[in-house]
């Protein structure tokens, strides 16, 4: 079965730079990152649900955030997320990147 | 480094990473499902809550592989998948390993016999720069090629050549051993002192010959092999220094060679001779005689090409104060002031060019077998991949992607192909042990190199990856294809759908190429044959076996000195012909030194009294009395010689009735009374009878003309080769009796050969036999692999129509429609593959052309009739499918679906 197709796809490579901007408010777990994400964007990023977890590993290899089991708000047990110091030193690579790139496009489409 | 560590370490913790995952989905699954609850049940919350998420094993591993070794894993999960589906389906296991290994395992075994032979490095020191020196003659009677050089030119080019660094001579002549047990005929070498320093080789024992220097060796020293030091001289460690006797003379041993040591003197046209036992001191010093009978063997210096060492050789060779035209080659058939072109051949291509052939032509056809072989499992494969269509779907619906499918497929056929290839490596070493020894002597120049080592192995490897490439692709491309898209295969009654109809027409393309590549072995196989038929029922001229019984021969050689005399040789001679003539058993029995089919042939030029000289050529035997009568040679006009020809009456002649149509035109009678004279030595010779032609030389070669001449009126040096012919019934009892006589009349002489005739005749076409078996067999194999194809598909196919063949036969259609129905299909791909093959065949059957007597490449009895085979064993192979159709119950057929 192929991906299914979503309108607003995330440019490739940026699910993991809002994961971590998400995570630089404050810890979460999963689901709170993907709620943040949708809330925020106003639902027009609905990101694959499932595809964040496998970023999350990427992301804990890479050692740009650590994880922990704790109580949720409504007392359940979920795995938190933290940004770690090198995750921060990304997020701002990532964004700055990002604004670039995402200038630069803004520029090609302005020009008639 | 730390990503190993890691991903090694988490192979600790997997449990526990796949515990927290879970987890953390649960809980992502929960919170969703409480979220989206406002508007739907619960059951469908959670159920959409799951779809939002993706499939959780995919999930699982995505999450899992930062921290593993993703494509080890997913390998050696395909590996076990694998094996699981091998063992689930024997029958298919079997078919396939046994398939693939036959395929792999002939294929290594002729790459290691052709590596060993063909490009192995000799066991020199650079071999690469050693070389051999042959001469070419273009005259009006085409070019002809000579191996050998006269002493006084060698001695002559080894003075003044610049391009090698050493120049050595070689001449086979055997020699017997006395004084140690059993008299034994050794192979012997005579070589000149620099031989082994030009092979670069040092004795283990003792040392080299000496060459020049302060104190030269004299020509009384002698090397010899590991093995004859380890038999007839039981291993003595102090052997150097002792004395053996060879050839009635005392030799010093100065050096033992190493077990390993290799030399096989190859004779160009004939094959190579044994390994010799023993390397005596050139025998030849002072011999200033036209007689070219030394090989010469040269060691380039560093840099030298062969085309610049030929150059310069040739360059050499046409100065008249080198090499003196009279001295080139072999007596008589020298062409003087034609320019000669010399060559610098390289050792290891020397003498091989007949069996290079040959192999490659070998290798070739057991790549074909392979390919053949390759196309059934491919096929199997096809047919078992709609089979599993089932379970593919399924695991394309929990996820798996179509290249995860395709990597398993592959994987699959990796893992079939090492399995074949390891049961093909020990097919190939078991058959290389037990038929290296069936191999007819001479056809292999280098036996020694041919062992299944980490080379031989390494190409058996690179072979099963080829073959798993081509099993594993043709079922991989057709999953990207379309029969198993989209899960679409997961509902029922799928038999009929387009992609099964593709996957039919594959199978029968590859069935038919199969059939293609089958024909052209078996057309290959059939020329051979044929050409053996035709060179079998050559008549040689004479009776090997007859009413009378079979022909005995015992070869001995009379050694120089204890023969010097010819009288003493003649004495011999005569009276143990007399002795064998009265055994019991032996109708008749004579003498001739140069014996039909033995090495041996001695030609010479001759003159006719009162005519001018003869272009011919003759053959010299010298024979005794009753020689035609005990061969079975007609004798067509005269007398035979008797027990009068002695050297005190007349001399006198029996010409051949080649000699005789060429020399005297006008009937055999015209020749009797005339007078020849042979060149050496140089009497006039009465001509007193004609005889029948023979072939002195073999079943594929023109007959000779003969001029015989009484063994007991030849004084030259050739009568001490003596083979004692005898007509008897009972060979073996005579031969024995036959070699007892001759150990009586001389207890130190050894006896070279005792065989029949028939052996002998036999033996000539062991090397056409040989090939003929080789490529039958390889094209049998082949037939095989491909009537199973053809079953296979036709089986399969008669499967899958039962339905539509149902339908039919509800319809009214006869067993016999049924019938003609599967077996057109069949037919179809047969005509295909015949035409495809016989398009082959005529483009490739041109490489056998060398091998071919009497018969062209593209003979048409062997193409008809092994196509026509062909034809009835593919019909033969579908007609049990077909049977099978005509059996299928209509009202089953369709209650079925």
């Amino acid at each position: 079965m192929k991906a299914a197709k979503h309108k607003n796809e995330l440019l490739p490579g940026t699910l993991e730079m809002l994961v971590l901007k998400t995570l630089s408010i404050q810890p979460m777990h999963g689901y709170g990152i993907a709620q943040h994400l949708q809330v925020i964007s106003a639902d027009v990023l609905t990101i694959e649900e499932g595809s964040l977890y496998p970023a999350l590993q990427r992301m804990l290899v890479k050692r740009w955030v650590s994880a922990e089991w704790k109580i949720s708000a409504n007392n359940r047990r979920a795995r938190f997320y933290t940004l770690t110091s090198a995750g921060r030193k990304q997020l701002g690579v990532e964004e700055s990147r990002f604004s670039q790139m995402f200038g630069a496009i803004m520029r090609v489409m302005k020009t008639t | 480094m730390a990503s190993l560590l890691r991903r090694l370490l988490f192979l600790f913790r997997r449990d526990r990473f796949d515990r927290d995952l879970q987890d953390e989905l649960r809980f992502h699954e929960e919170m969703k499902a409480q979220s989206l609850a406002g508007g739907m049940s619960g059951a469908d919350a959670r159920a959409a809550a799951r779809r939002r998420l993706g499939n959780p094993l995919r999930l699982r591993e995505q999450s899992r592989e930062p921290w593993t070794f993703p494509a080890v894993e997913t390998f050696a999960q395909d590996v076990r998948h694998a094996l699981r589906l091998l063992r689930r389906d024997p029958a298919f296991a079997f078919t396939a390993l046994a398939t693939l290994a036959l395929g792999i395992g002939l294929n290594t075994a002729i790459f290691s016999v052709a590596y060993g032979v063909l490009w192995r490095p000799l066991p020199y020191a650079h071999p690469d720069r050693l070389v051999m020196l042959a001469s070419t003659q273009r005259t009006e009677r085409g070019v002809r090629t000579f191996w050998t050089w006269a002493p006084v030119t060698y001695d002559a080019m080894r003075a003044r050549v610049t391009a090698l660094d050493d120049l050595a001579a070689y001449s086979s002549n055997d020699a017997p051993l006395t004084g140690r047990g059993e008299p034994l005929q050794l192979h012997a070498l005579d070589v000149s002192p620099n031989f082994f320093a030009t092979l670069g080789v040092t004795p283990a024992r003792g040392r080299a010959f000496l060459a020049g220097g302060a104190t030269p060796d004299d020509d009384r020293s002698a090397i010899v092999s590991d093995r004859l030091w380890r038999t007839s001289l039981n291993a003595d460690p102090a052997i150097v220094g002792q004395s053996v006797t060879i050839d009635g003379l005392p030799r010093t041993v100065v050096g033992v060679l190493p077990p390993d040591f290799s030399f096989r003197p190859v004779v160009p046209r004939l094959g190579a001779l044994a390994e010799p036992d023993i390397f005596l001191l050139n025998r030849w010093p002072g011999d200033t005689g036209r007689s070219a009978f030394l090989f010469l063997l040269g060691r380039m210096k560093a840099g030298v090409t062969q085309e610049r060492a030929s150059a310069e050789v040739t360059a050499l060779v046409n100065e008249p104060s080198i090499a003196p035209t009279s001295a080139l080659a072999p007596e008589g058939t020298l062409a003087p002031n034609v320019r000669t072109l010399a060559r610098a051949i390289g050792l290891q291509e020397y003498g091989t060019e007949s069996v290079r052939a040959l192999l490659l032509i070998l290798l070739g056809a057991v790549s074909f077998v392979l390919l053949i072989a390759c196309v059934n499992v491919a096929n199997l494969q096809v047919a078992r991949l709609t089979a599993r269509r089932g379970e593919l779907s399924v695991r394309m619906a929990l996820g798996a992607g179509s290249r995860r499918i395709v990597r398993q497929l592959l994987t699959e056929a990796v893992v079939l192909s090492l399995l074949g290839a390891s049961l093909g490596v020990l097919l190939a070493w078991l058959t290389i042990g037990a038929a290296l020894p069936l191999v007819p002597a001479g056809v292999l120049p280098r036996p020694g190199g041919i062992v299944v080592d980490g080379r031989v192995m390494a190409f058996c490897l690179g072979l099963s990856l080829l073959a798993s490439v081509l099993v594993g692709l043709v079922p991989a491309l057709r999953i990207s294809g379309s029969a198993v898209g989209e899960g679409r295969a997961l509902h029922a009654g799928d038999a009929r759908t387009t992609g099964d109809r593709q996957g039919e027409r594959l199978r029968a393309l590859l069935v038919a190429a199969q059939i293609a590549m089958t024909l052209v072995l078996l057309i290959g196989a059939g020329l051979l044959m044929h050409s053996f038929v035709r060179l079998t029922s050559v008549s040689p001229g004479f009776e090997s076996s007859g009413r009378d019984g079979v022909l005995q021969i015992v070869k001995v050689q009379l050694p120089p000195h204890l023969y010097a005399e010819p009288d003493r040789i003649h004495a011999f001679a005569r009276g143990v012909l007399e002795r064998i003539q009265s055994l019991p058993g032996v109708t008749s029995a004579s003498l001739i030194n140069s014996v039909p089919f033995g090495l041996m042939f001695i030609q010479t030029d001759f003159d006719v009294e009162g005519q001018p000289k003869p272009t011919l050529f003759a053959g010299t035997p010298k024979i005794d009395a009753g020689y035609f009568a005990t061969m079975g040679i007609p004798l067509l006009a005269g007398r035979d010689f008797t027990a009068g020809d002695t050297g005190t009456a007349p001399n006198v002649a029996i010409v051949s009735e080649r000699v005789a149509r060429e020399c005297f035109p006008g009937g055999a009678g015209e020749a009797l009374g005339r007078r020849v004279r042979l060149s050496d030595p140089g009497d006039w010779l009465t001509v007193v009878g004609v005889v029948a032609d023979i072939r002195q030389r073999g079943l594929d070669q023109q007959v000779q003309p003969m001029i015989y001449v009484p063994f007991q009126q030849d004084r030259g040096g050739f009568i001490r080769f003596v083979s004692f012919v005898a007509r008897t019934s009972t060979p073996a009892s005579v031969a024995e009796g036959i070699r007892a006589e001759i150990r009586r009349a001389a207890p130190d002489l050894p006896i070279e050969s005792t065989r029949t005739m028939e052996e002998a005749v036999s033996t000539s076409v062991a090397q056409p036999r040989f090939r003929m078996l080789l490529l039958a067999l390889f094209a049998i194999a082949a037939t095989l692999i491909a009537t199973c194809g053809i079953y296979g598909l036709m089986a399969y196919a008669v499967a899958q129509r039962r339905r539509e063949i149902g339908v039919r036969m509800a319809l009214g259609a006869q067993r016999r429609d049924v019938l003609r129905l599967v077996l057109a299909r069949a037919l179809r791909v047969v005509a295909a593959g015949v035409l495809l093959g016989l398009g082959g065949a005529f483009g490739m059957t041109r490489v056998l052309q060398r091998f071919l007597f009497g018969v062209t490449p593209t003979d048409p009895i062997a193409f008809t009739l092994v196509t026509l085979a062909l034809i009835a064993i593919g019909l033969t192979a579908a007609w049990m499918p077909a049977r099978r159709a005509t059996r299928i119950d209509p009202v089953a057929a369709l209650r079925a679906e």
